[in-house]
């Protein structure tokens, strides 16, 4: 996996992990909107983009979604340009390793260092794509709370009730894990020696430490929290949801709307000259 | 819970038993919830490492590009520990595809879902050594071939995704990425699950009633 792993929703610090404070109420016509469909729709175009590598069609797909993010996601515009900017910079490395180490009609050369026009095409399409789906990705995990995309996961895509639960009950783990992690740092911050200034070692090794014993009481939790939901019959009858998620016309008006406009782009693009597929790899 | 020796095995037996009768694939809730805890451990210590290791390939520039490889073995190493743990087929691929989700939905993952792609592929790569011994042989070996092949598995994919092919660098980015995956992503799950073992956390599990059953015998 090589695009920039893990990106901090770029809110509120350390994000939502980190915090159990409950996030502001999401409001907007996006946040209203089914998250099973949210998802899929993301899969959707995300796949669709992979097959394109000129720079055109994901640039004006860029600006479309940038348009429809702005006008329903509700977002400020100070955390949206903040969210994007890893993946400026990872579609700004991309850009130049591709200038630099693809072979074809050569624009400029010094040295070793040469800069080929299929390059330049190529990875400004691979950065501009980088882009869309960054975009996409941002104003989904914005506008969208983890436990009704699990509850709706639960209604509308049939995810069986003990994995739903049990992903649930990870999501809370989740949230109580830095607090888990400073509890280690410190139980091991009482026993180790110190270093000279008098500050808890710091090194690989320490944090391997912890890491580890993380992961011994994190095992031991999941055990207790299985036999509490398996003690209270977790999955052996059909259940009642708490807070079920809507699915509405209006959730399918958006899903219509996206595939209309995607398809709609990539169609003109072709007729146009500009897409290019996977070929454009191969020169 | 607690009880390592004789109780714990013959219960978890009976349940194991029961399941099997209504479906073979069904799995008990207590191997389920493992899987989840270890992509939440995993997908926590990735988040917090990752902070550091993505300022500083931004700081590197183009090289970033590149130096991100090295650490790819990280990404798989989920799947050869719940595998080994939980000795029964598909382990790995669900915890992938697990931890995916939980980077995905949880942690804001910037991959998207197409992360859920590339952790079904991982994991089927780290899997399929573990499944030819038939979810028996945990060498050092197996460990290693796990790891290459996860590794070996989602590269095809990624270079596609990235456009790697036609690339100067194409056989430079394998290689990293097998080696990183043979230390990171196989040698390095045997030193955790060896670790674990010896905590006595993992007792409970298919990996406990192999080892206990075998001292049982012994006696």
């Amino acid at each position: 996996m090589s695009a920039p792993p893990i990106v901090v929703p770029a809110v509120a610090g350390m994000g939502r992990p980190a915090t159990s404070v409950p996030r502001t109420p999401l409001t907007g016509p996006l946040a209203r909107r089914n998250p099973t469909l949210k998802l899929a729709l993301l899969f959707v175009v995300s796949a669709g983009l992979v097959f394109i590598l000129d720079p055109v069609t994901p640039a004006v797909l860029y600006l479309l979604a940038a348009a429809a993010v702005v006008a329903t996601a509700r977002i400020r515009t100070r955390t949206l340009l903040l969210a994007q900017l890893p993946f400026v910079a990872f579609g700004a490395g991309l850009l130049v390793v591709n200038a630099l180490s693809r072979p074809g009609e050569i624009l400029w050369e010094a040295g070793i260092l040469r800069v080929s026009v299929e390059g330049l095409v190529i990875g400004g399409s691979l950065a501009l794509r980088t882009l869309v789906i960054g975009i996409l990705s941002v104003a989904f995990a914005l506008t969208t709370e983890p436990v009704s995309l699990m509850t709706s996961l639960h209604q509308h895509a049939r995810l069986g009730a003990r994995l739903t639960y049990a992903i649930l009950a990870g999501y809370r783990m989740l949230q109580e894990m830095p607090r888990e992690w400073v509890t280690i740092r410190q139980a091991h911050a009482v026993r180790a020696p110190l270093r000279s200034d008098g500050t808890l070692p710091r090194g690989v090794g320490a944090l391997a430490r912890a890491a580890f014993s993380l992961l011994v009481v994190s095992v031991r939790k999941g055990e207790r929290m299985a036999q509490s939901l398996e003690s209270r019959g977790l999955g052996l009858s059909p259940r009642s949801t708490w807070r079920p998620v809507p699915l509405v016309a209006a959730d399918w008006v958006m899903v219509g709307g996206v595939l209309v406009v995607l398809v709609g782009v990539f169609v003109i693009s072709a007729q146009l000259g500009f897409l290019e597929g996977p070929a454009a790899l191969f020169g | 819970m607690s009880t390592p020796l004789s109780p714990a095995p013959n219960r978890a037996n009976n349940t194991a038993n029961n399941r099997t009768k209504a479906n073979p694939f069904a799995w008990t809730l207590k191997d389920l919830v493992l899987l989840v805890v270890l992509g939440v451990v995993f997908g926590f210590l990735y988040w917090v490492f990752v902070q550091a290791w993505t300022a500083l390939s931004i700081l590197m520039g183009p090289a970033g590009d590149l130096a991100q490889h090295f650490l790819l073995g990280a990404w798989l190493i989920v799947a050869p520990i719940a595998v080994a743990i939980v000795r029964r087929p598909f382990a790995g691929v669900m915890a992938e595809v697990i931890a995916s989700v939980i980077e995905v939905v949880f942690l804001g993952s910037a991959v998207g879902p197409l992360l859920f792609v590339a952790a079904a592929l991982q994991g089927a790569g780290s899997e399929l050594p573990f499944a030819l011994t038939r979810y028996r042989n945990y060498s050092w070996l197996t460990y290693a071939l796990s790891g290459l092949l996860g590794a070996g598995f989602v590269f095809f994919y990624s270079a596609f995704r990235s456009g790697w092919y036609g690339q100067d660098l194409f056989l430079i980015r394998l290689a990293i990425q097998l080696v990183s995956g043979v230390i990171l992503g196989g040698l390095l799950a045997k030193l955790i699950v060896d670790g674990l073992v010896k905590t006595g956390v993992v007792d409970n599990f298919a990996i406990g009633r192999a080892r206990l059953g075998d001292d049982h015998a012994s006696r």
